[in-house]
């Protein structure tokens, strides 16, 4: 089973982590909503997948690009 | 007498008069002419996953309808006075159809000698050359099949001089740009003269893998800089086209490639003296999508899918969006409505809660002087808070590049459409309007707009009595509040400061109606755009 990172697309923080290692994630289901620019911005798995990591947590800032999670195809 | 002067008898076959040996010699060049660098040559090139420039040409253009001229261009080999062989020059070129319509096509031929150039008399192609004067002369989009290196320091021994740049130069390449369409497909390694051809183009694509463009390529690289490198990493499409814009699409493989070339063409006039082509596909006008009037969240923090709207807006199955992974706070679309080509600017919530960043900016300026240089009427669907802010975008240069955006915006004089989806603040939404012409509006029920959001502006023009405030955060809120209230759209409706407030599922039937009506300004204004003044 391939493994896939997670990219975030925009710098901003992380507002709200919604799924849970080990969680079975449908397409277009979001791990986590970043806020940036004052909007509420889902990470989206767009394949679906199983959550194997979370790369960051509530409260902190990413960067356009980082790696924000790691699922399983 | 019933005898018919065999002289008068337009049946009877002349006496044989001596051409054959030429015939013969003909039939011999254009038989070696077509198989370009030999078999072997050839067998190489397919190994690598890739196609010859014949190959390419035939995949590309209408079945048989390619002219190829100049099949004689070569250098024979000689015994004795007779032709004994030949080594064709390394691009072919001519006159083509796709969907019916004349263009001109060319590509260097990798087999030989690398697609390196080759001077004759005239040159065929690759930077001027015949078939940039077919395309300049016949009014004809032209299509660069690249697959070459560009020129070799060899050419020096040859010679007896180095060669002035630009005694092959890109005149005719710059004047095409604002007289017929240009495509330019990577379709190799591209470094140097044809790599830069690439980028002299209305619209560029590679293929994932098997191209790559750059100045130049890594030997250069290791002894101007020590960076050890490889081709990929240098000049991919990861570079290339998600990074760096260079080029504007990819694709898998160079089928993909050539349906897409045939699609874009598909949307352009032949030249800047013509409109584009007409096609409507039975999908009704006055089609309303329901779920227009709920795909914008009222919680204004929430983003949805811009590209739903422009899918549901559109004639159905005819939007082409260009460079997808670039700049994707922007999204740009070729599209029809009833029929007719426009392009649709759509800026992007979910990315930056589509404000204009560098790229965006780059993006969206190129797609308004492509859609204005060839009569193309823009729609604007706007969700935009403004130019992107913070450190980071000031050291892009973000403001200048954002406002190289309006200004080629506020320069264009083709029909321009407003559609305020959701926010349309400063700058970036003044670049938005078709401020040289009717200026029309129109406006969806979540609308808002202002020279800057209300949330950053109350907290800078109320400082001193937010800070003096017994509970500063609750007296933010209460100012955002009441100066929202006033904000309301349909206040500025009143005041015919925006022509109309439609119900989102009308949008289409509305936009085609103004549209359709714009066709008799459109074929009236035909013609090259005039530039002036200087770009910030």
């Amino acid at each position: 089973m391939a493994m896939i990172e997670v990219t975030s697309v925009v710098t901003g923080s992380v507002w709200k982590i919604e799924a849970s290692i080990g969680q079975r994630l449908e397409p277009g289901e979001s791990i986590m909503i970043l806020e940036s620019m004052k909007m509420e911005i889902p990470v989206i798995v767009e394949d679906g997948g199983t959550l194997r990591e979370l790369r960051v947590a509530e409260g902190v800032a990413v960067t356009e690009g980082q790696v924000v999670a790691v699922i399983e195809e | 007498m019933s005898s018919v002067d065999p002289a008068n008898d337009p049946s009877a076959a002349p006496e044989p008069s001596g051409w054959q040996p030429e015939l013969e010699e003909l039939r011999l060049r254009h038989e070696q002419s077509v198989a370009l660098g030999g078999a072997e040559a050839v067998a190489r090139h397919h190994a690598q996953g890739r196609l010859t420039i014949r190959e390419r040409i035939g995949g590309l253009v209408d079945e048989g309808s390619f002219q190829e001229v100049g099949r004689l261009t070569e250098q024979g080999r000689y015994e004795h006075g007779k032709l004994s062989g030949v080594t064709p020059a390394p691009y072919v070129m001519g006159l083509a159809a796709v969907a019916g319509r004349p263009v001109a096509v060319g590509g260097e031929d990798f087999t030989i000698r690398g697609g390196t150039s080759w001077s004759g008399d005239r040159k065929k192609g690759g930077q001027g050359g015949f078939v940039e004067d077919l395309a300049h002369q016949y009014r004809i989009p032209l299509v660069n099949l690249i697959d070459g290196a560009g020129g070799s320091v060899t050419s020096i021994q040859k010679r007896g001089h180095s060669v002035f740049p630009g005694v092959h130069g890109f005149e005719q390449s710059v004047r095409l740009m604002g007289e017929v369409p240009v495509v330019c497909a990577v379709l190799g390694t591209a470094a140097g003269g044809p790599a830069g051809r690439a980028i002299l183009s209305h619209w560029s694509v590679m293929v994932k893998g098997t191209s790559q463009v750059f100045a130049a390529g890594p030997p250069v690289v290791e002894r101007s800089l020590g960076q050890k490198i490889t081709k990929e990493e240098l000049g991919g499409a990861a570079i290339a086209v998600d990074l760096a814009g260079t080029i504007d699409q990819v694709v898998d493989t160079e089928q993909e490639c050539f349906a897409l070339i045939r699609r874009y063409l598909g949307y352009m006039p032949q030249n800047v003296w013509e409109l584009p082509p007409m096609e409507r596909n039975g999908d009704p006008v006055d089609r309303c999508e329901d779920g227009l009037r709920d795909i914008v969240p009222r919680n204004r923090r929430r983003p949805y899918d811009m590209r739903r709207i422009v899918r549901w807006i559109a004639d159905r199955d005819s939007v082409m969006e260009l460079q997808p992974g670039f700049g994707k706070a922007v999204i740009t679309s070729l599209a029809r409505m009833n029929g007719r080509v426009v392009g649709i600017v759509a800026n992007n919530p979910m990315v930056y809660g589509g404000a204009i960043d560098v790229k965006g900016a780059r993006k969206q300026t190129h797609f308004v002087e492509l859609c204005d240089c060839f009569h193309i009427p823009i729609i604007f669907l706007v969700d935009v808070p403004g130019f992107m802010v913070g450190r980071d975008a000031e050291a892009a240069a973000t403001l200048r590049e954002g406002m190289r955006s309006v200004y080629v915006s506020l320069q264009a004089t083709v029909p321009m459409y407003t559609v305020v989806i959701r926010k349309c603040y400063g700058m970036a939404g003044m670049g938005a309007t078709d401020k040289n012409g009717l200026d029309l509006k129109i406006a969806w029920p979540s609308a808002e707009w202002g020279s800057l959001p209300i949330e950053g502006g109350v907290a800078a023009a109320f400082r001193k009595e937010i800070a003096a405030a017994p509970d500063p955060k609750a007296r933010e809120a209460e100012i955002e509040a009441k100066l929202r209230a006033s904000a309301s759209p349909f206040a500025t409706a009143e005041a015919f400061g925006v022509e109309e407030i439609i119900d989102p599922r009308e949008t289409r039937p509305y936009l085609c109606r103004f549209i359709d009506a714009a066709q008799s300004r459109l074929a009236t204004t035909v013609g090259p755009k005039p530039k002036y003044g200087v770009r910030p």
